[in-house]
C-alpha cells in the first residue's frame, strides 16, 4: 500500500513554469543604500525611509531564530536581490488593458481571474508580481461602498496618515527576526480599509508570484476593520521551479476594530522544491491581528508549498468578548519541512479562542505543530478549545506536536488535545473494496481527516484547496 | 555566569583526586569539562524558561565538612512499613541510619567501598547521557554513591527507601544507581526532607533488565526556602515494566526530570504525577519518554492544583523513533488553578517518527466546578469543606492507583492537610 501512497504523492508542480517577462532587478546585496534606492523608487516619503532603516538596524543586531524544527542551511542574505519589478511596470498601467499581455497570461495560467469580465468570480484581486503591484482589480466598484483596496505603495502616498498610524502597531519593527527583515526591505503587498459599519460588498484577495531568479519577496499586508466592519480576505501565492532555495518573508498585520470581523483564508503553494529537497522556497512569515472589543478574526490556512515553513498567524484578544480562531491544515511531502501553528494571547475577558491544527506528512517530510495559548491576569472567564491531529504516511516522515500552554486567570478555561495517527489499512481495505482505487482513497480519507478546516474556507478556495490537496497526494499511496 | 555556579565549578575541581574520590574522577572530570561549555540557564534556555534560577543564585546554602549530625534527621516513619533504608544525609551516605541486614539477592554497596567500582562508573549518568546542567553538577559533586542491585528472579517484597536528608543550609549531592537484574522485582521510594534554607541535587538511575519490574515512588515533599533539583532517570529492556508515582510541593524551587527510556520491546510503563502548590512556590516536572524500540506502552497521568500565588511547570515529551512502531503512547495533563495570582505553564510534547503508533496528549487548565461547589454548599457543607473535598477527589483517582495501598493510606491524610492549608484565598 505504501508504495502506491508514494507513488501518488510524486506529482509535478503546476504552477513551476517561468514567465518570459523582462524586468529591472536590483544586483544582490543588503545595505542602507539598497534600502534608500528601494524607498526612492517607491517615491515613499521621509518618514517611512527613517522607519526602514531603523528596522534595518535594529536587524542588524538580531540573531536568526533556531528553535523550529526545521533545519536548512544558513541564509545568504547578501545573496539575494531585494526588488524586481517587471519592465512594463514603470510607466505605471492605467488598467488592465495596459498590463503587459505576458503578465496576464501568468495569471491566467495560474487560474486567477483578472479579467474584469469574469464577473461571476466576484472576487476583486491584488496581482502581486515580485516586488510590485500588478494590478487590482473591481476598484471602482469597491470606492463606491467605501473600501480601500489598494497596493500598500498606493497607500502610502494616497492614504498616508491611515498607513502611518497602523503599519508596526501589530507587528512591531523589533518583533522577530524576519519581521524586521521586511520592515527594512518590504517592497509591495495590499493594503485594505474597510469603513465603519460596512460589510465588504465581496471577498479581496491577493495574489503572490515570485517570478524572478535569486530574488526574494518581501510583502506587507495590512488591513484595517473599522468599527463593525466586516471582511474577507483571500490569499494566494506560487512560485517557478528552480533549483536554488528562495526567501520569501512577509508581515501581514490585522487590526479589527470594536465588533469588526476580518476573515483570512489563505492557500499557500509555493514551489516545495524536488523529491530530494533541492530548491523550493523559504517561507517565514509573520502575520498577527488585533481583536479589540467583541471584534473577531479567523486564519484559515491550507499549506501545501515551500521547502520550510516558518510560520505562526496569531491573535491579540485585547477587547472584552473578543474572538480568534486559527484553522489550519498542512501538507508536507518529499524532503518539505513545516513548523506552523499559532498564537492566542488572551488579555481581555470573556475572550474566546478555538484552533484546529491538521497536520499531513508524507515523503521524507516533518510537520510541527507550535502553538502558544496564553491566559492573562485580566482573561476573566477566558476559553481555548484547541485541537491538533497528525495523520502520518509512510514511515519516513515525522509529524510533532509542540504546544505551550500558560494560564494565569483560574477562571479561564483551557482545553488541549493532540492525536496522531496514519491512514489505517482497514480505511483503505474498505474504500478499495468499494471500488475506489488506492489514490482516490487516500485522497478521500485525507480529505475527511481535513474537512473541519475546509468548512471554514470560503466556497471557492474550498474547491481549490480539495483539489489542490489531491494534486500533492498524488503518487503518496502505496 | 552565576558566581555560585562559578564556584561550584571549582569545588568539583578541588574534589578531584582526594583519597576517597579519586575513583569518581572520570565521571566528574567529563562533568567539569562538559559544565565549562555550558552556559548558565536564563529565560531564553528553553528547559528554564519558566522557571527561574534566582533561588540558586542567591543560596545561602553550603557544603557540610563535619560528621553528620544524627540528633536531629531521620526518615518519616510510614505506619505500616519498615522499609530496607538507605540514608544521605546533607549528601553524604549514613550508614547508622541505613539498613545492615539484607535480605538475600539484594546489596546495597557504596561505590567508594566496592571492588568492581569500574563496572559502576560505566554505568553512571549513561541511561541519560544529555542532561542539564544540574545533572552534570550533580556528576562533578556527588561524593557517595550507592549501588542498589537486585539479582537475577529476587523479588523483594520490603519497600527500599533512598532518603536524601539535608540539615539547616546544607548543601547536598546525592547519587544512585540501581539495577534490578533479569525478572527481578523491587519496590523503591525516593524521599527527600530539608529544613530551612538548603540547596541539594538528588539524581537516580534505573536500570531495569528484561521482565523486571519495578514499583517507584518520589515524594518531594520538602516546602519552604529550600532549592531541590533533582530526577529519577529509567532504563527498560525488554519486557520490563515501571508504575512510577510522583508527588511534589513545591518551594523556592523544585525541580524533577522523570526519564523513561524503553532500549527493549514490550516493556510498558506507566507514571502518574501530581502536583500540590501554595504560597509562592515554585514547582517544575519535566517527564520525557523515549519509545526507541517497537511494541512499547506508556501512560501518563499528571495532574495539578496551584493556589495562591504559586507557579506550577509541566513539560512532558514523547519521542517516538524511527523504528519504534507499534507504539502507544498517552499523555494526560489536568490542572486547577484556585488563585488568580497562580499560574501554569504547560507544554505537552510529541515528536513522531513512525506511523504505525497510536499516540494522543490532552492538557486543561481550568477552576475548581463552580456547580459541585454549589451542590455541595447547598447540602449544609461549608465552603471551605466543599473545596477540600472537590480538590481531594480530583487528586485521590491518581492515589487510588498506586499499588502499594500502605503507602496511599500514609499519603492520604498528608494530601487532606496540603488542601486545607491551601483553602482558596
Amino acid at each position: 500500500m505504501t508504495e502506491q501512497i508514494d507513488k501518488a504523492l510524486a506529482r509535478e508542480y503546476e504552477a513551476g513554469f517561468v514567465s518570459e517577462i523582462e524586468s529591472d532587478t536590483f544586483e544582490p546585496g543588503l545595505n542602507e543604500d539598497v534600502i534608500r534606492r528601494l524607498s526612492q523608487i517607491k517615491g515613499e516619503p521621509e518618514w517611512m525611509l527613517d522607519w526602514r532603516l531603523k528596522a534595518f538596524r535594529v536587524w542588524q543586531e538580531m540573531e536568526e531564530p533556531d528553535w523550529a524544527h526545521v533545519d536548512y542551511p544558513k541564509i545568504d542574505f547578501q545573496a539575494i536581490a531585494y526588488y524586481s519589478a517587471p519592465k512594463s511596470m514603470q510607466d505605471k498601467p492605467k488598467s488592465l488593458d495596459e498590463v503587459d499581455p505576458e503578465l496576464l497570461r501568468t495569471y491566467e495560467k495560474l487560474g486567477i481571474p483578472l479579467i474584469e469580465q469574469q464577473m461571476l468570480a466576484g472576487v476583486a484581486v491584488d496581482a502581486v508580481f515580485d516586488s510590485v503591484s500588478v494590478v487590482t482589480t473591481f476598484r471602482d466598484k469597491l470606492e463606491e461602498a467605501g473600501v480601500i483596496f489598494c497596493p500598500i505603495s498606493e497607500a502610502l502616498h494616497k492614504y498616508p496618515e491611515l498607513v502611518k498610524q497602523y503599519l508596526g502597531s501589530v507587528v512591531p519593527t523589533k518583533d522577530n527576526y524576519y519581521a524586521a527583515l521586511n520592515c527594512a526591505v518590504f517592497t509591495d503587498g495590499s493594503f485594505v480599509y474597510i469603513p465603519k459599519g460596512t460589510r465588504c460588498p465581496m471577498e479581496l484577495s491577493t495574489y503572490f508570484r515570485i517570478n524572478e531568479q535569486n530574488t526574494g519577496q518581501f510583502e506587507r499586508t495590512l488591513i484595517i476593520a473599522d468599527e463593525g466592519s466586516y471582511v474577507s480576505y483571500l490569499e494566494g501565492c506560487t512560485a517557478p521551479q528552480r533549483d536554488e532555495n528562495q526567501l520569501h518573508a512577509a508581515v501581514v498585520e490585522l487590526v479589527a476594530m470594536d465588533d469588526a470581523e476580518i476573515k483570512y483564508s489563505t492557500v499557500q503553494n509555493w514551489y516545495p522544491g524536488d523529491e530530494e529537497g533541492k530548491g523550493g522556497i523559504y517561507n517565514f512569515v509573520t502575520k498577527r491581528g488585533i481583536c479589540h472589543t467583541n471584534a473577531k478574526i479567523s486564519w484559515t490556512q491550507v499549506e501545501t508549498g515551500s521547502a520550510v515553513t516558518w510560520k505562526y498567524p496569531s491573535c491579540v484578544l485585547k477587547g472584552d468578548n473578543s474572538v480568534g480562531e486559527f484553522y489550519s491544515v498542512a501538507l508536507t511531502r518529499g524532503r518539505q519541512q513545516a513548523d506552523t501553528g499559532t498564537k492566542m494571547i488572551h488579555l481581555g475577558k470573556n475572550t474566546r479562542s478555538t484552533i484546529i491544527s491538521k497536520g499531513i506528512s508524507a515523503g521524507k517530510s516533518n510537520n510541527s505543530y507550535r502553538g502558544l495559548v496564553r491566559m492573562n491576569p485580566g482573561a476573566k472567564g477566558a476559553r481555548n478549545f484547541t485541537q491538533c491531529d497528525s495523520l502520518l504516511i509512510g514511515d519516513q516522515c515525522g509529524a510533532h506536536t509542540f504546544p505551550y500552554v500558560e494560564s494565569r486567570n483560574p477562571s479561564a478555561i483551557i482545553e488541549h488535545e493532540a492525536t496522531t495517527s496514519k491512514v489505517s489499512d482497514e480505511q483503505m481495505f474498505l474504500c478499495q473494496q468499494r471500488g475506489l482505487d488506492p489514490e482516490k482513497a487516500v485522497s478521500m480519507i485525507v480529505n475527511g481527516f481535513c474537512k473541519e478546516v475546509f468548512k471554514e474556507l470560503p466556497m471557492e478556495f474550498a474547491v481549490e484547496a480539495g483539489k489542490l490537496l489531491e494534486i500533492s497526494l498524488e503518487g503518496s499511496v502505496g | 555566569m552565576s558566581e555560585w555556579f562559578s564556584n561550584a565549578l571549582i569545588r568539583a575541581q578541588d574534589l578531584t583526586g582526594l583519597v576517597d574520590q579519586q575513583w569518581m574522577d572520570p565521571v566528574r572530570t567529563k562533568a567539569i569539562t562538559q559544565l565549562k561549555n555550558t552556559a548558565w540557564p536564563n529565560r531564553k534556555t528553553e528547559a528554564w524558561r519558566y522557571t527561574p534560577l534566582r533561588s540558586v543564585e542567591r543560596t545561602t546554602a553550603s557544603v557540610k565538612s563535619t560528621e553528620n549530625d544524627l540528633s536531629q534527621l531521620a526518615p518519616v516513619v510510614i505506619p505500616g512499613i519498615e522499609p530496607i533504608e538507605v540514608v544521605f544525609i546533607d549528601g553524604r551516605y549514613c550508614a547508622a541510619l541505613s539498613s545492615g541486614e539484607l535480605p538475600e539477592g539484594l546489596s546495597i554497596v557504596l561505590g567508594s567501598k566496592l571492588e568492581a567500582r569500574d563496572e559502576l562508573l560505566d554505568k553512571l549518568s549513561a541511561i541519560k547521557p544529555e542532561r542539564h546542567l544540574f545533572g552534570m553538577l550533580n556528576d562533578a559533586l556527588a561524593q557517595d554513591v550507592v549501588w542498589i542491585k537486585v539479582g537475577c528472579g529476587v523479588s523483594i517484597d520490603t519497600p527500599i527507601r533512598i532518603s536524601n536528608l539535608s540539615s539547616q543550609s546544607a548543601e547536598s549531592h546525592v547519587k544512585a544507581f540501581v539495577s534490578l537484574e533479569e525478572g527481578a522485582q523491587a519496590t523503591i521510594l525516593e524521599m527527600a526532607d530539608a529544613e530551612g534554607q538548603t540547596l541539594s541535587t538528588g539524581f537516580t538511575e534505573y536500570d531495569l533488565a528484561k521482565n523486571a519490574r519495578l514499583e517507584h515512588y518520589r515524594f518531594a515533599l520538602q516546602t519552604g526556602d529550600n532549592v531541590s533539583v533533582g530526577g529519577s532517570h529509567f532504563k527498560l529492556e525488554e519486557g520490563a515494566q515501571l508504575n512510577s508515582n510522583i508527588i511534589g510541593f513545591g518551594s523556592d524551587l523544585q525541580r524533577l526530570d522523570t526519564d523513561i527510556i524503553y532500549a527493549g520491546e514490550n516493556a510498558n510503563a506507566k507514571l502518574n504525577a501530581i502536583y500540590l502548590l501554595d504560597g509562592k512556590e515554585l514547582f517544575d516536572l519535566h517527564a520525557t519518554v523515549e519509545h526507541a524500540v517497537p511494541n512499547c506502552v506508556t501512560e501518563e497521568n499528571i495532574r495539578g492544583i496551584v493556589a495562591d500565588r504559586a507557579r506550577a511547570v509541566f513539560n512532558g515529551r514523547i519521542h517516538i523513533h524511527r523504528d519504534a512502531q507499534k507504539t502507544l503512547a498517552e499523555l494526560n495533563n489536568r490542572n486547577l488553578l484556585l488563585s488568580d495570582k497562580a499560574e501554569i505553564n504547560t507544554k505537552p510534547e510529541l515528536e513522531i517518527y513512525a506511523d504505525d503508533v497510536r499516540c494522543a496528549h490532552g492538557a486543561t487548565v481550568a477552576e475548581i466546578d463552580k456547580k459541585a461547589l454549589y451542590y455541595l454548599q447547598t447540602r449544609g457543607i461549608s465552603r471551605a469543606k466543599a473545596q477540600v473535598m472537590l480538590n481531594f477527589g480530583f487528586i485521590n483517582e491518581l492515589i487510588d492507583q498506586m499499588p502499594n495501598e500502605v503507602i496511599a493510606e500514609w499519603v492520604r491524610p498528608m494530601i487532606r492537610s496540603r488542601f486545607e492549608q491551601m483553602e482558596v484565598k
